[in-house]
């Protein structure tokens, strides 16, 4: 277990060593306030004036998927070459020539690369919770709550390219789970918007057939970040079958992480 | 200390070990010779479980290898010996030494004292890009020798070393050595292996074709290179 811990300390100390993270960081927390003049224009519709803090609430939750999106690249494309790196740069052999198991190496890899996520999401998101708060004086109860869920989601990526990536080549790692992500894009965006109020009172009287078994069953990134953003605007949140997204996910990345452990246990350093 | 009962490792149909079958005793200077492709790489691989056997069981102080357990008291050498590109000397160092349970003061102090006898003091903290392949092959060594270990594997230790570092290098293996050290050499260099092991093993094609002390083998003024063309030589016609 203290191997585990001190690998897991070790990936966040690397990652965090390269300037081009905290460029990155700079850039994307002047990105996200770029958007704080959306909070004190006045918008007139008809006429009328907009409520200022529900358009806050309203952008601060489209801002909240955006950085979720890019995070999530973000999160692939710095799990894609853990493996392969650390066999070329000499990692792999001072860590495995010494007492530590093969799963305290796999899992504190992913751990690091989750909690550098972690933080740099929770960063961007704290970003958009303080802008709307010095612009508007609300606040928003269930800003953190959401990013906390979105964090299932990042662990379930990086996950998935590391898994992918001891099988296919690093690049195509995160093509194949930037297409998982879009697959379930596709199936629970088209299935949240039949479902909204707005296609519902414009179209009362069309049937929705039940979906199919795969898109219950089909990693749920998109619904939790759905799920997520209901949570923010508190608004209704349509499941998709009888798993909740949460519960879909663990399951994926048990079952990713049981895969991986399996498989790089075989690995030939 | 170290024991291999019918090891054999196949890679597809082709065969890198091949029931071999040796033990290694304790404080005991061994090296392991061949031509390339003999399987002493593989052999030594499977030595820190790198690769698993495809039959046969290696055990280290009576533990199999599959058991981290077993790489308690083990330094290792690789061949082509290489430090992460964000690491200093001193770091990859004190990442040895938190992996074998050093902390602290005591971390620090046995990163010292390494440094000191692989001659990279006043180097350490230079990042390990600028490091030449003979001062990372001194860095590895000083991986190898961090927190005293029981058993040295040392996989063609000498590689990238200019005469001095040699010599320097043949010093350490000699001092731990004489304090009861096991070491294990897998080595090309028949005239280094001549000077300082006791016991080797020749190699090829997988097999075993010989395995005793270095005295018993040599005949009337041979040198080592002799000895090895006679076994070896028959086996490729």
């Amino acid at each position: 277990m203290n191997n585990f811990i001190k690998i897991t300390g070790y990936t966040i100390r690397d990652q965090m060593r390269h300037k081009s993270f905290y460029v990155l960081l700079g850039i994307s927390v002047l990105l996200v306030l770029m958007i704080r003049g959306c909070y004190n224009s006045e918008y007139l519709v008809n006429g009328k004036p907009l409520d200022g803090i529900a358009v806050a609430w309203h952008v601060s939750r489209i801002a909240f998927q955006f950085i979720a999106a890019g995070m999530f690249l973000m999160a692939a494309m710095l799990s894609m070459r853990i493996f392969s790196r650390d066999h070329a740069d000499g990692s792999l052999v001072l860590f495995l020539s010494r007492p530590v198991f093969r799963w305290q190496y796999v899992v504190g890899r992913v751990i690091g690369t989750w909690i550098l996520c972690l933080v740099f999401m929770i960063i961007l998101h704290a970003t958009i919770f303080l802008t709307v708060w010095t612009k508007t004086g609300a606040l928003i109860p269930g800003y953190f709550t959401a990013s906390l869920i979105s964090f299932i989601n990042l662990l379930f990526i990086i996950a998935c390219v590391c898994l992918l990536s001891l099988f296919m080549p690093d690049f195509i790692s995160v093509i194949f789970t930037m297409g998982i992500l879009f697959v379930g894009f596709v199936s629970d965006g088209g299935y949240q918007i039949l479902n909204s109020e707005m296609v519902r009172s414009a179209a009362p009287n069309v049937v929705i057939s039940d979906p199919s078994l795969w898109r219950i069953l089909f990693p749920k990134v998109f619904m939790l970040q759905a799920y997520a953003g209901s949570i923010i605007s508190n608004s209704e949140f349509n499941n998709m079958g009888p798993f909740h997204p949460v519960l879909n996910l663990a399951f994926f990345i048990m079952t990713l992480m049981t895969l991986m452990l399996i498989r790089f246990n075989r690995k030939e350093v | 200390m170290i024991s291999l009962n019918s090891v054999t490792k196949k890679f597809g149909a082709f065969t890198a070990v091949d029931s071999v079958s040796y033990s290694i005793g304790k404080g005991e200077y061994f090296a392991l010779l061949g031509p390339n492709g003999a399987g002493k790489t593989t052999i030594v691989r499977m030595l820190l479980d790198f690769i698993k056997p495809s039959s046969g069981s290696i055990t280290i102080d009576g533990i199999p290898v599959s058991d981290p357990d077993s790489r308690r008291g083990v330094g290792y050498l690789a061949e082509q010996h290489r430090i992460p590109a964000c690491l200093s000397g001193f770091e990859y160092l004190m990442r040895h030494a938190a992996l074998i349970g050093l902390s602290g003061k005591d971390a620090v102090g046995e990163v010292d004292r390494v440094l000191e006898l692989v001659s990279m003091k006043g180097l350490e903290k230079k990042n390990s890009t600028v490091y030449s392949k003979g001062m990372q092959q001194r860095i590895g060594l000083g991986a190898a020798i961090l927190g005293r270990p029981k058993l040295l594997i040392l996989d063609e230790p000498v590689t990238g070393l200019d005469p001095i570092g040699i010599r320097d290098e043949r010093k350490i293996i000699e001092t731990l050595r004489n304090k009861g050290v096991t070491v294990i050499l897998n080595s090309h260099l028949l005239s280094e292996v001549e000077k300082t092991c006791e016991t080797m093993a020749i190699m090829h094609k997988g097999r075993i074709l010989v395995k005793d002390s270095i005295h018993s083998i040599l005949k009337n003024g041979e040198t080592l290179e002799d000895v090895f063309i006679r076994y070896v030589e028959p086996e490729n016609e």
